[in-house]
């Protein structure tokens, strides 16, 4: 009995340690990055100061000399805001309708939604250019931008919110019809304060997908409404001269959303499976 | 009546807009596939505007299939990044969920240091990996071959045993962005990226499988490999399956990262080769826009199937 434990508690130990000799081993990519973005320039290259050098902020000073960071920050914080606000606002209404008041054909609806998803962006990337640049005379503009990334997330969002919803007893919201509450009210009185949980984490991940975006994001703007991952993509700095000013422009625009990445991975399961893994 | 009416109202706003946004580009892409459409043509300027006039029929799908020299490279190579970030993600995601799943110190830290790859932005991630780590000179990768290169060196003035080691070679450290390894490279960041997805979908899947099953399993003398083959596989084939699928529509369409790497060079997939087409040669690209709308459905097909089963319950 005691070496049957005595096995156990060693095979224990050795699988603790593996996983989290596993989980350094994928964090490292980032943490080196980081790390870097405190070398200067000069040193981030220099095999010698590998692991010993001078800290300093200098990457960070002057990131707004260097890349214009803000300027690209702020579009990012601006139109994966109002992308994901405009989500909900038409995704809310549309699965409400669907979770409480489902017709035989909202599962087919829902499904063609998603297939949307699966449309590849670059079939359609120069009818996208060519009616918002001579047509429609919106390219480049955060309007655009807005409306772009609030469409490709939209069948997410309704995903989601769908699952959410669903879990609210049917009960609760014919209650409140009895009572005369109007439609406008069950949503904003009755549904949202229930499925609040779930309202928050579709909005954090659909922020999250807003903010990495790389493709529409990149090909429909040139300057005025650049993101940052435009602002990454076009630094790419080949021979890596800069390594310690591009850690740091790096680690600025993937930190926030990594540490947001936390409180939501729960709910990443349901958002990118679209309930179909519990 | 009216009570029907307002639900339908409610989901219109998405409707349409889901709508309009897949059938206005698509069938714009359609359109332009059959006929000839290039941005600039000094002899030809009556084909720089898109119009009936200049109907080509199936010749651009004829040019894109027989003639253009990268499509099937890039179809090749689009199944081979794909096939070979599945396979590792899959396999490396069932270890480390299997691994995790499991009771120990620290395991909350252990989840949120895997789980943060996935939230790193493609362009970064490209970014990092292809310069800080896999450079052959100034990365990590570049570094490391000359320290190992540096030991050897250091070991050959050793008596005897330096015989030995003055047989080793020097080791050229792997360029990640010549024409041969640049698809290495990106399969390598994708994977990084990825393979948390993967042990996230197995660990939750994991969790909702059934204890007592187990338990009688291990009563009734059942070894841990057969419990793991005849309880724990059928259990995860689902998720698997799911995990693939969605995998694949993603990684179909990567593009930030094979531009970072390469700009295309020696890797290329259908986005890739119809951003190229698209600076210049519009007719082209839409044939091979279509031709990646298909290989995409085909994929994406299962999958609904499989998500359109699941979820009334």
């Amino acid at each position: 009995m005691a070496t049957v434990s005595q096995t156990s508690r060693f095979g224990n130990m050795f699988w603790t340690i593996l996983a989290w000799v596993i989980a350094l081993l994928f964090f490292f990519p980032i943490f080196w990055m980081i790390f870097t973005s405190f070398k200067t320039d000069a040193d981030a290259v220099k095999p010698e100061f590998l692991f010993s050098f001078t800290p300093t902020l200098e990457n960070y000073v002057n990131m707004t000399e260097n890349y214009d960071y803000w300027r690209f920050a702020i579009n990012s914080v601006i139109t994966s805001t109002f992308a994901t606000l405009l989500a909900l606002v038409v995704g809310i209404p549309a699965a409400y309708a669907m979770a409480f008041d489902p017709s035989r054909h909202t599962k087919d609806i829902l499904v063609w939604m998603l297939s949307t998803k699966m449309l590849p962006a670059a079939a359609v990337l120069y009818p996208m250019t060519f009616l918002t640049k001579n047509f429609l005379d919106i390219f480049d503009t955060h309007f655009l931008v807005i409306v772009v990334l609030c469409l490709i997330n939209l069948p997410i969002v309704i995903w989601m919110l769908f699952t959410y919803f669903k879990e609210i007893p049917k009960e609760i919201i014919e209650a409140g019809k009895m009572d005369g509450v109007t439609t406008w009210g069950e949503i904003k009185d009755i549904l949202i304060p229930l499925a609040w949980g779930g309202v928050a984490s579709t909005a954090l991940l659909t922020f999250i997908f807003c903010w990495n975006e790389a493709y529409w994001t990149v090909r429909l703007t040139t300057t005025e409404a650049a993101t940052l991952s435009k602002l990454i993509e076009g630094n790419r700095a080949p021979e890596g001269l800069f390594f310690g000013r591009l850690s740091a422009v790096s680690t600025a625009a993937v930190g926030p959303i990594v540490v947001l990445g936390w409180f939501c991975q729960k709910q990443l399961v349901r958002g990118l499976t679209f309930g179909a893994v519990k | 009546m009216a009570k029907r009416t307002l639900p339908r109202l409610l989901q219109t706003p998405a409707v349409v807009l889901l709508l309009l946004w897949m059938l206005v580009p698509l069938s714009m892409t359609l359109f332009f596939s059959f006929i000839r459409y290039v941005l600039n043509s000094f002899n030809r300027p009556e084909w720089t505007s898109p119009s009936l006039s200049n109907w080509r029929g199936f010749g651009n799908y004829e040019y894109v299939l027989f003639n253009a020299k990268d499509f099937w490279f890039a179809v090749q190579n689009s199944l081979f990044i794909v096939v070979s970030i599945l396979l590792l993600t899959v396999v490396l995601g069932l270890a480390l969920a299997m691994l995790v799943n499991r009771s120990f110190p620290g395991r909350g830290i252990v989840r949120v240091l895997l789980i943060s790859p996935f939230f790193v932005m493609p362009a970064v991630n490209a970014v990092l990996w292809i310069n800080m780590i896999l450079d052959p000179v100034l990365g990590l990768n570049g570094i490391a071959v000359a320290g190992i290169n540096e030991i050897v060196n250091g070991l050959k003035d050793f008596p005897v045993l330096g015989a030995f080691f003055s047989l080793w070679p020097e080791i050229v450290p792997m360029s990640f962005r010549a024409t041969q390894t640049s698809a290495y490279a990106v399969i390598i960041m994708v994977t990084w990226q990825w393979t948390p997805f993967a042990v996230l979908i197995f660990m939750t899947s994991l969790q909702s499988e059934d204890e007592s099953q187990k338990e009688a399993a291990i009563l009734d003398g059942a070894t841990a490999w057969s419990r793991f083959r005849n309880l724990t596989v059928p259990h995860l084939a689902r998720p698997i399956a799911i995990v693939v699928m969605i995998q694949s529509i993603f990684h179909l369409s990567l593009y930030a990262e094979i531009e970072i790497v390469s700009r295309g060079n020696g890797n290329k997939n259908l986005p890739y080769l119809i951003g190229e087409f698209t600076s210049n040669n519009i007719g082209a690209a839409s044939a091979t826009g279509i031709f990646a709308v298909i290989l995409a459905n085909i994929v994406a097909i299962f999958l609904l199937r499989m998500v359109g089963k699941n979820m009334m319950d």
